[in-house]
């Protein structure tokens, strides 16, 4: 018995939600779009080429530890309770901000006092990646314990004080210009560019997506799920001593704050599935979404809100955007 | 001859503690054959598939593919040799696209970079090519119906030139006409050469694709037969060395009055003027292809959704809900489809599950009181034979069967009254099986009104007083007597016939 | 796998996890014993409990009854400084201290609210939904007191309210112990011998059984939430009556001990699971570690690094010995 004849076209379901997702993201792009608009109206000055250039300047910081994040989130699955996550990121960066400011003022070369910057992060990210790959800790807590640490750590080496420093590498940063762009948006650009090329355009980005996606698939496919995870915390750390550097560069000094900043890392990491349309992390979302935190906070600046409600702002545009997300996909119990 | 053996294992064996799970159990394929692999669960079937897997390694024996003898297998090692298992879960990642599920691990590329275009274009020739469907590279897996995935977890196999390929329980969520796609293509690989290993629950499907059968019991192959000569009688009695007539229990008690009544359903988009009516003591199956409605009504029935139009009577009265909740406090039941992710919870004790629904029945004062608990569960455990050591044992370390006797057991300490199954014997081997159906005969002695959804249309014509179908959404048929067999349902099913007037 | 092998490896991991976190604080405690000068004297003890463990005990017990239901709770901190906020503010405009209290205690209760609503009826996963109500409280209180400020009642009109609560004792132990006992007496009732821990611990275990066996699932994470929330609201009036101030986002520095406290609870428990005794436990040991760090001259900072590195150590052990029970 032959049913009735089906279309050759092969039936997709959840067509709601497929709808509701397009709808989301041109959703979000308008709002943010808006939002810009708004502020270009009536925020003085905020039009402006070296207010843009600022904004972008100061979202580098930023950038680098939420595409750390991002990358994170990516290979550990976005079941954001369950999955990868790098709660200590900013409180790492703020170690590796410390170290580097504490040996260029004891006198260090820079080669040395960099690679140490750099081995401290990923000795944090390593920490991670042992305590969640083979300890088999949650992300959630293993990160929330070694950021425990690191924020101690760089509590102790400071005692809890501002450690100025100035060095050749520093004022580059802070002051350098190349082609007429500042040095600091040059390296979020290049950041950004060989990091979204890596994880989009390579087949290590692809199966990054599909270890996160469902591991014992990609373990069914023949790839080594451990090595993936693993890398992913190492390269958070890694981006937490990269941003270090671009910290120090900015305030001439480290600070004890920058613990501070995790919220709107993760912030910037969660709003950035809103401009994808699978509604995981992509580097160039998490890029969007930083511009947009920036330029927010620098709206509200501009036009003397005051910066108390930036966090606040930051909740709930969060909450929305979880909303928003989770009502677009079928309903699962 | 050894030459066209694709797969040769013999002599294996493999024990956990003191269990033997295999028993010098041996596996014969050959090039250009479809080979069916069937026995109960806890027979082996799983096990020698795992040997071969690579996921245990044996105690004894050997294990050779294409001619190649394997020390250590590993599921890289046996792609290399063409290899490759689709296994029952659909192991995708549900955000991937299609392209990216069939390539990952070997996408084309060019220097370090994936060729994106070409990927897509690969992706979409192959399974234009092999199951005849247009189906978009970037659509997402997550969007995709159970069957598509199926067929992008084969493509995945079929692009990296697969010699061997073993399905594990392949068709368990596809429908009629998917599986005569899945089986054509099967056959279209098998003439080019390939061997395929067909592991099935399925019986008539073993018999209709099968060249040849392996039947495994206690650990070791009992013998390998050819399905076009052997009765399904004598493959059933070489796994479960009974009579296979005994399969489904007889009833023979009085019905009673109306417990569940369904008038005028509708829900917009799933179903359309549904009504039927189970009587206390009734066994009434209802069966349908994916997509008819049948599972929408299921989730109304149990105020899983609600219902456009249409009432719902619960022993005469007018029931209307908006959550499970009340529909466990009107006595209705469900023991759903997929077990483990909405029957029990395997990381809990039995007792915790089996009191789940009904812990207003043991508290006072808002606490529990642990021991009249324990009596209660106590007695259900033994009566429904749950081989379970303690009532504290987690859930996760009992049988599918006995998995599923938990969820059985959690409503009756509600004492429902109306038990609505889907697809409850899916998984569960055959002795498990006659178990429960003894269960659900001694509820419906009792008194219970029995709705039973299946696929199985054997099933449904051997265990069911009575039986409906839904086509499209709609009433389709409605049978008993000698009206209720396997064929009047498929044809009913799948639209043939129109509705016909309720049979006496 | 079969019955038999699972099992066995199964209960060697049962008491594996809970004998390796009881050996290593044991040896810690010992190490204070000996090492730490004052550590092992009853005022100490008694010191130590008032101050440090009560607070910290009851925002655990709010973190023990989320965690059950599968859930976390990024804003007890939040949930505290409110009430904190709403008690001194009270007061601090001459209402009674009944009135002043019970505002504290609505004003946690609300925000829980605000949580049930993002996680029962909206299904935004709970650290989402509570990353965003921290966020969203750090804000209020930000603005609230202009930056940070915060607001003292050391006055003698207020001196008598706070001591009722916090300086006064009855039976000879202070009365925010014996809030402490009341706390943790319902809470054990809840989670461990009432119908509605069943209902939290099959949501924590898998909400679609829980769903399907017909229990009220918005219902019950909406008390999950809330209750954490009162909880955690009784802790900030005691607080603000222990210092006779609202100090904002001082709830911050209770979230890490509070989870911390709760897995090591996890880890001493035979399967695994939250529990109310294991998490009282766990604050006591914490407790102990930092005044024994702090006795033998650890600077607060180095306190911070050492309790860090025992979390890890206890969920490591958890963790890692669950893994290989599997």
């Amino acid at each position: 018995m032959t049913a009735a004849a089906e279309p050759a076209q092969a039936p997709t379901r959840h067509n709601r939600g497929r709808i509701a997702a397009f709808a989301i993201r041109v959703g979000a792009l308008f709002m943010f779009a808006l939002i810009m608009a708004y502020f270009a109206a009536t925020a003085p000055g905020f039009v402006s080429t070296f207010n843009i250039i600022n904004v972008i300047e100061q979202s580098a910081i930023l950038g680098v530890l939420a595409i750390g994040m991002a990358v994170v989130i990516i290979g550990g699955g976005s079941d954001v309770q369950t999955g990868g996550i790098d709660l200590s990121i900013a409180a790492n960066a703020g170690l590796c901000a410390a170290i580097y400011a504490l040996m260029t003022n004891a006198g260090y070369n820079q080669i040395v006092t960099v690679s140490a910057t750099f081995a401290a992060g990923m000795a944090i990210g390593g920490l991670n990646a042992f305590a969640v790959v083979w300890l088999g800790i949650l992300p959630l807590l293993a990160t929330l314990a070694s950021m425990n640490v690191a924020a101690g750590l760089e509590l102790t080496i400071t005692e809890n004080t501002v450690v100025g420093t100035t060095s050749s590498l520093l004022t580059v940063l802070a002051g350098g210009r190349f082609l007429g762009v500042s040095a600091l948006a040059l390296v979020l650009i290049l950041f950004s560019l060989a990091a979204a090329l890596v994880i989009h355009r390579t087949p290590a980005g692809v199966r990054l997506y599909v270890v996160g996606g469902h591991s014992e698939a990609a373990r069914a496919a023949g790839l080594n799920t451990a090595l993936y995870t693993a890398s992913t915390y190492i390269f958070s750390g890694f981006c937490a001593a990269f941003a270090s550097i671009l910290i120090v560069s900015r305030l001439s000094a480290s600070t004890p704050g920058t613990g501070e900043l995790l919220l709107s890392v993760l912030a910037a990491a969660l709003l950035g599935v809103v401009f994808s349309r699978r509604f995981i992390p992509t580097i160039g979302g998490t890029l969007l979404a930083v511009l947009f935190i920036g330029f927010l906070a620098n709206g509200f600046q501009l036009l003397s809100i005051s910066s108390y409600w930036v966090s606040g702002v930051q909740g709930v545009l969060i909450l929305v955007v979880v909303a928003v997300t989770t009502f677009a996909r079928p309903q699962e119990r | 001859m050894v030459d066209t053996l694709a797969i040769d294992m013999t002599g294996v064996t493999k024990t956990f503690g003191p269990v033997k799970a295999l028993v010098d159990a041996n596996l014969q394929v050959s090039r250009g054959t479809i080979h069916g692999l069937v026995g109960q669960n806890g027979a082996g079937k799983s096990t020698i598939i795992k040997v071969l897997a690579g996921i245990y390694s044996p105690d004894a024996g050997k294990v050779v593919v294409n001619g190649q003898e394997l020390q250590r297998p590993s599921p890289a090692a046996l792609e290399k040799l063409g290899v490759h298992f689709i296994h029952q879960e659909r192991l995708l990642a549900p955000t991937a696209t299609v392209a990216e599920a069939i390539f990952v691990n070997q996408e084309p590329r060019i220097g370090p970079f994936i060729r994106a275009g070409a990927m897509k274009r690969e992706s979409e020739s192959i399974i234009k090519r092999f199951f005849d469907i247009d189906l978009p590279a970037d659509t997402l897996i997550k969007d995709l119906t159970t069957a598509q995935q199926k067929i992008v977890q084969i493509s995945r196999a079929l692009a990296r030139k697969a010699s061997i390929l073993v399905l594990d329980e392949p068709t368990a969520a596809l429908v009629k006409r998917e599986v005569n796609s899945l089986f054509s293509v099967l056959r279209r690989l098998r003439d080019d050469g390939l061997a395929v290993v067909f592991i099935s629950h399925y019986m008539q499907e073993v018999k209709e694709l099968c060249d040849v059968v392996t039947v495994m019991r206690n650990g070791a192959d009992v013998g390998t037969v050819d399905p076009r000569k052997t009765s399904l009688d004598e493959i059933v009695s070489l796994m479960i060395n009974r009579d296979m007539g005994e399969m489904y229990p007889r009833r023979s008690h009085a019905l009673g009055e109306s417990l569940l009544k369904v008038e005028g359903l509708s829900r917009r988009g799933c179903f359309e003027d549904i009504s039927f009516e189970v009587r206390s003591g009734e066994v009434v199956g209802m069966t349908g292809l994916l997509g008819s409605g049948v599972k929408e009504l299921v989730e109304c029935l149990f105020g899983l959704e609600t219902p456009d139009e249409g009432a719902i009577f619960i022993s005469g009265e007018a029931k209307r809900y908006s959550s499970p909740n009340v529909a466990v406090r009107s006595g209705v039941a469900l023991v759903p489809e997929d077990r483990r992710a909405h029957g029990v919870a395997i990381d809990l004790p039995v007792r915790d599950n089996i009191t789940l629904a009904s812990l207003n029945r043991y508290t006072t004062a808002g606490i529990v009181s642990r021991s009249r608990e324990a009596k209660s569960v106590d007695r259900l455990i033994d009566d429904l034979s749950i081989k379970t050591p303690h009532r504290d044992q987690l859930v996760r370390n009992l049988s599918g069967g006995n998995q599923q006797k938990v969820t059985l057991a959690k409503w009756l300490s509600c004492q429902s009254e109306v038990y609505v199954l889907d697809e409850p014997t899916v998984a569960v081997d055959v002795g498990a099986k006659i178990e429960i159906y003894n269960l659900l005969n001694r509820l419906a002695a009792g008194g219970a009104a029995i709705l039973f959804m299946s696929s199985d249309l054997l099933e449904i014509e051997g265990f069911c007083d009575r039986a409906i179908t839904i086509y499209r959404g709609k009433l389709s048929g409605e049978f008993s007597g000698a009206q209720l067999n396997s064929d009047t349902l498929l044809a009913s099913a799948s639209g043939a016939n129109r509705r016909e007037a309720p049979a006496a | 796998m079969t019955d038999a092998a699972t099992r066995s490896a199964f209960d060697l991991a049962e008491h594996k996890s809970s004998i390796a976190v009881l050996v290593a604080f044991a040896a810690v405690f010992i190490f204070f014993a000996f090492g730490a000068q004052g550590f092992l004297s009853l005022t100490n003890f008694l010191n130590v409990l008032v101050n440090n463990v009560v607070l910290l005990a009851i925002v655990a017990l709010g973190m023990t009854l989320v965690v059950t239901s599968g859930g976390i709770d990024l804003s007890v901190g939040v949930s505290l400084d409110l009430a904190s906020l709403a008690f001194i503010a009270l007061l601090a405009h001459g209402y009674s201290a009944p009135l002043a209290v019970g505002a504290g205690l609505l004003a946690a209760v609300l925000v829980g609210l605000v949580n049930a609503i993002l996680i029962a009826k909206m299904k935004i996963s709970p650290f989402l939904a509570t990353l965003g109500v921290l966020f969203i409280g750090q804000s209020a209180q930000r603005l609230a007191t202009n930056g940070g400020q915060p607001i003292y009642l050391t006055t003698s009109a207020h001196a008598q309210t706070f001591a009722a609560i916090s300086r006064s004792s009855f039976l000879g132990l202070p009365t925010p112990v014996w809030i402490l006992i009341a706390c943790i007496a319902a809470c054990y009732l809840a989670v461990h011998r009432m119908a509605f821990g069943r209902y939290a611990r099959a949501i924590g275990a898998k909400p679609g059984v829980a769903w399907y066996s017909g229990i009220r699932v918005p219902f019950t994470l909406a008390q999950v939430y809330v209750g954490a929330a009162f909880l955690c609201g009784i802790a900030g009036i005691l607080l603000s009556s222990s210092v006779r101030s609202y100090v904002p986002m001082s709830g911050n520095a209770f979230l890490l001990d509070a989870i911390g406290a709760t897995f090591i609870g996890t880890a001493l428990s035979r399967d695994l699971r939250p529990n109310v005794g294991g998490t009282i436990l766990g604050v006591v040991l914490l407790a102990l570690v930092k005044n024994g760090l702090l006795l033998i001259g650890w600077n607060f900072y180095w306190q911070q690094v050492g309790i860090g590195v025992l979390v890890f150590l206890v969920l490591a052990a958890s963790f890692g010995l669950r893994r290989r029970g599997d």
